[in-house]
């Protein structure tokens, strides 16, 4: 199919991605990106509305991951009112933000990139889908799917609600633990524990077999560049109360601050080609690509602090190096802390002060509020101005993918580079390219679902005669 | 209000009942279509047996509604297959439009995919017959205030024609 492709963002719609290659007249690598067109528009919206609105209406910012806009803007409304939530509070917070990630980081390695590690890059793209892997490993999907809904069961227990929480209000928690419901999560999160510990080792080789007969992402698909994610004052991985701490791509700590002093150090800049605002690290007069997500919580943390999690740390560690700048290992990043997360929940539900108070009376007299959590993709910071009334006057989000987003396109030129360039056109080869942006799990239809039209296209300009290679849709 | 509560603390579903899932976000445009149509259904006290929810997103999590007790689920959302806007859809799994897979914004896994998959792995909980009620849309990039007139005047005719499929499956034809 050979189309004549103009990147005009103008025309298009909300979740449709197109991956650009461009290549010069002697056939090497111009320029690569990934065009995407987020919907801004919330932050607006966000504009005149009560702020204890504030929980409920950003969950519904993302179908993908509603309870991480939920509690970063909890800790914003927190900061904002000066009140500090009782210990029980942060507790099931945590909670529910562990069934979160449990159901989040299963989707993402089984459902977006098990057809990739179960099926092969080479797979035909007719059968390289979550069906495909549902047929070639039904045991395996059947476990890995339950322990997705087990997630999703014990965020939806906690927060109120399914998919969207309501639980979470500033000041704490609308959720009492009763024995009914302790009984109901223990069960639960066993059960997801003994899933994890079946299928992490499965989804590890299937990963270890794809780094095997792809070398070059191990090679070359490497950008060094910082990291950035969430540390307790000892430097354990935090995902829901911490400091964010930025190293560089050497691993040297260059700044750990609280979430209110974000804006004196991220800064966000247009792209020519997209809608999406980057964002990158000040340091001085400069400015720095960085990483967020679970490969950069682990550049980033000196522990998980929980032992299995923390064993398959140190195995990563001993094999890969740290800090990690290979993006192929972003699953096995994020492998680890789906372990951690059923490690943590169970600790949580063994906290004695999980059974005391929820809630503090809040007031907004009026001021900012910051608040952040560690979203399942990365950093995600909520920032709020309330006026004396409570009500929102301006509004500032900065999600996982826009920080991400430099080292996307850095990734895209890679695979290209790697797979593409002075290569037949084969499709099997794009799938590469399309393997190294899943390595992010990027957000990119955040604000809709229809079902329908999603494309995804993947266009090489070989010397201004452009060629649609690829579309999904 | 129903559809807000989590699957397993619902009401049991009667055995040969019928489950509706609105699908849809409530503050973008064409996509809060599937919550407007649940609020219409929410008017009045559902027919004996049939159990209404609203779901924010739809996609696997839909096999987590069904308990194998269920005659049938109709699914209910904004869609985008190319007809004109306003155009209301009403097609059984069997009959929904494929749009191949592993697009990276996949993030929503389709209704056919999710169909397939419940079949595969979950026979027993899967109820005879699925029907998507699609209502095509047009602006999924705006908030809930730009919804297109086309969809807005549709929503009207997809509630009558839930109600009177609903009263069909009740005969029993």
């Amino acid at each position: 199919m050979n189309k004549t492709i103009t990147i005009d963002p103008v025309t298009r719609i909300e979740g449709h991605a197109r991956v650009f290659i461009n290549l010069d007249d002697t056939g090497g690598l111009a320029s690569a990106g990934l065009v995407v067109n987020e919907l801004r528009g919330f932050e607006k919206i966000l504009t005149g509305m009560d702020a204890d609105r504030m929980p409920l209406v950003t969950a519904r910012i993302c179908g993908v991951c509603p309870t991480a806009h939920h509690l970063a803007a909890t800790n914003a409304l927190d900061n904002a009112a000066g009140v500090e939530p009782p210990p029980a509070a942060k507790l099931l917070r945590e909670l529910m933000y562990m069934g979160h990630l449990i159901h989040s980081h299963c989707l993402s390695l089984f459902v977006l990139q098990g057809p990739d590690l179960v099926l092969g890059l080479d797979a035909d793209p007719a059968i390289r889908n979550v069906v495909g892997v549902v047929q070639a490993v039904p045991d395996i999907a059947k476990k890995a799917l339950q322990c997705r809904s087990i997630g999703q069961k014990i965020n939806e227990l906690v927060g109120g609600r399914g998919t969207h929480p309501v639980t979470s209000v500033a000041g704490g928690i609308a959720f009492v633990l009763d024995a009914d419901r302790e009984r109901q999560l223990n069960a639960w999160i066993d059960e997801a524990h003994g899933l994890v510990l079946e299928l992490a080792p499965v989804v590890k080789q299937l990963l270890m077999k794809m780094l095997d007969s792809h070398p070059a992402m191990l090679k070359e698909w490497v950008a060094p560049a910082w990291s950035v994610g969430t540390v307790k004052t000892d430097g354990t991985i935090a995902l829901v109360n911490g400091e964010i701490r930025a190293v560089d791509q050497g691993g040297s700590l260059k700044a750990q601050f609280p979430t209110a002093d974000y804006d004196s150090h991220m800064s966000e800049s247009a792209v020519e080609f997209s809608y999406m605002k980057q964002v990158s690290f000040v340091e001085g007069d400069s400015r720095h690509d960085y990483r967020v997500g679970p490969l950069a919580r682990l550049n980033v943390s000196e522990r998980y602090g929980t032992p299995l999690a923390d064993r398959e740390r140190e195995e990563f560690i001993r094999t890969m190096g740290r800090p990690c700048h290979a993006n192929a290992l972003q699953p096995y990043a994020r492998l680890i802390e789906l372990l951690y997360c059923t490690e943590r929940a169970k600790e949580i539900m063994a906290a004695p002060e999980i059974h005391g108070e929820t809630r503090v009376p809040v007031k907004f007299s009026g001021g900012r509020g910051v608040g952040h959590v560690e979203a399942p993709r990365g950093t995600l910071i909520h920032d709020y101005e309330i006026d004396e009334n409570g009500i929102v006057r301006g509004a500032n989000l900065i999600v996982a993918t826009q920080q991400n987003y430099a080292l996307i396109n850095t990734m895209i030129a890679q695979a290209a580079t790697s797979h593409v360039i002075n290569r037949p056109d084969d499709q099997a080869l794009l799938n590469a390219v399309e393997f190294g942006i899943r390595c992010y799990d990027p957000c990119l239809s955040c604000a809709t679902h229809a079902l329908g039209a999603m494309p995804l296209e993947i266009v090489v300009n070989r010397a201004a005669k452009p060629h649609v290679l690829r579309r999904n849709c | 209000m129903r559809g807000t509560v989590p699957p397993e603390t619902q009401d049991p579903v009667a055995p040969g009942g019928v489950i509706v899932v609105c699908v849809g976000n409530d503050l973008v445009a064409d996509d809060a279509v599937g919550y407007e149509v649940f609020r219409r259904l929410a008017d009045s006290p559902p027919p004996p047996g049939v159990t209404l929810h609203y779901a924010a997103v739809g996609g696997i999590a839909l096999l987590d509604y069904l308990t194998g007790k269920e005659k049938a689920m109709i699914v209910v959302d904004a869609v985008q297959f190319g007809a004109p806007t306003g155009t209301i859809h009403r097609l059984g799994w069997d009959e929904l439009p494929d749009f191949g897979a592993g697009a990276i914004s996949a993030h929503f896994i389709g209704l056919k995919e999710t169909i397939d998959i419940g079949r595969l792995l979950y026979p027993e909980r899967l109820p005879s017959t699925v029907m998507l009620v699609g209502i095509e849309g047009r602006r999924f990039d705006q908030t809930r205030d730009a919804m297109s007139p086309e969809v807005a005047a549709a929503i009207e005719p997809a509630v009558a024609c839930i109600e009177d499929y609903l009263h069909t499956l009740q005969q029993g034809i």
